[in-house]
């Protein structure tokens, strides 16, 4: 005779997600939290791009070595990589949000 | 990122092999140099050593050329008077390279660069099928 509590458990978690109290915090701590991520990831893209340039035009002055230019663009297309899959991800979701019916 | 981290450091190794390689080119490129000055010392073969070191950017071991060694044993003599280098006896001392030990020598430091690039094509391919999770 387990199947009232756990219909009761399913209804109290129902109501803690619904609860517009829990939901706005959420939402803005999640926004908050989530622009500053995109902020961060950006710039360390941004830097790891302006190092691996920096890298192939020594290179091509015959200055650097082929293996730092090699592990410089590979960082920088892990971190594009990485910021460009989180983007579409997110995007793909709130597109999907957008579709609900209401 | 472990990721980028054991990347840097097969670039490390791939860095030491490309120094092995030059030392081992000068090698073989030396192999017949003999003295400018009449009777005296011809090339001495280098020898590259390695060593481990903590890299503070990184912050895991990487490997380095260490100091180059000089390989201090007997000159090849060579009898032959009409040679600039001959000293008053008529012979000419040769660098002490033996280019069969240079080949082999050569031949581990392709093998050992070898593995280091195949350590930084595992680490991408890791990256990329993770990322891909995203994708998919």
């Amino acid at each position: 005779m387990a199947s009232p509590s756990i219909a009761a458990n399913a209804y109290a978690n129902l109501a803690r997600i619904v609860d517009p109290g829990s939901l706005t915090k959420t939402t803005e701590a999640g926004g908050q939290s989530f622009a500053s991520m995109l902020k961060d990831t950006i710039g360390s893209v941004v830097e790891a791009g302006r190092k691996s340039d920096s890298q192939t035009i020594a290179a091509a002055a015959g200055k650097a070595n082929v293996i730092d230019v090699v592990t410089a663009v590979a960082e920088t297309e892990v971190a594009v990589g990485t910021l460009v899959s989180v983007r579409d991800r997110v995007i793909q979701s709130y597109e999907e949000i957008m579709r609900m019916p209401i | 990122m472990d990721f980028l981290k054991s990347m840097g450091i097969a670039a490390s190794g791939l860095r030491a092999q490309a120094g092995r390689m030059r030392v081992l080119s000068e090698n073989i490129a030396n192999a017949d140099s003999t003295a400018s000055t009449a009777g005296g010392d011809p090339y001495r073969r280098k020898i590259p050593t390695f060593s481990s070191e903590i890299d503070r950017a990184l912050d895991a071991r990487i490997m380095k050329m260490g100091k180059i060694g000089l390989d201090q044993s007997n000159f090849r003599s060579k009898y032959d008077p009409s040679h600039p280098a001959a000293d008053a006896n008529g012979n000419v001392k040769f660098p002490n390279v033996n280019s069969l030990v240079e080949m082999s020598d050569l031949k581990e430091a392709q093998r050992s660069y070898e593995a280091n690039l195949n350590i930084v094509s595992a680490t991408r391919r890791m990256i990329q099928r993770t990322l891909d999770i995203l994708r998919a």
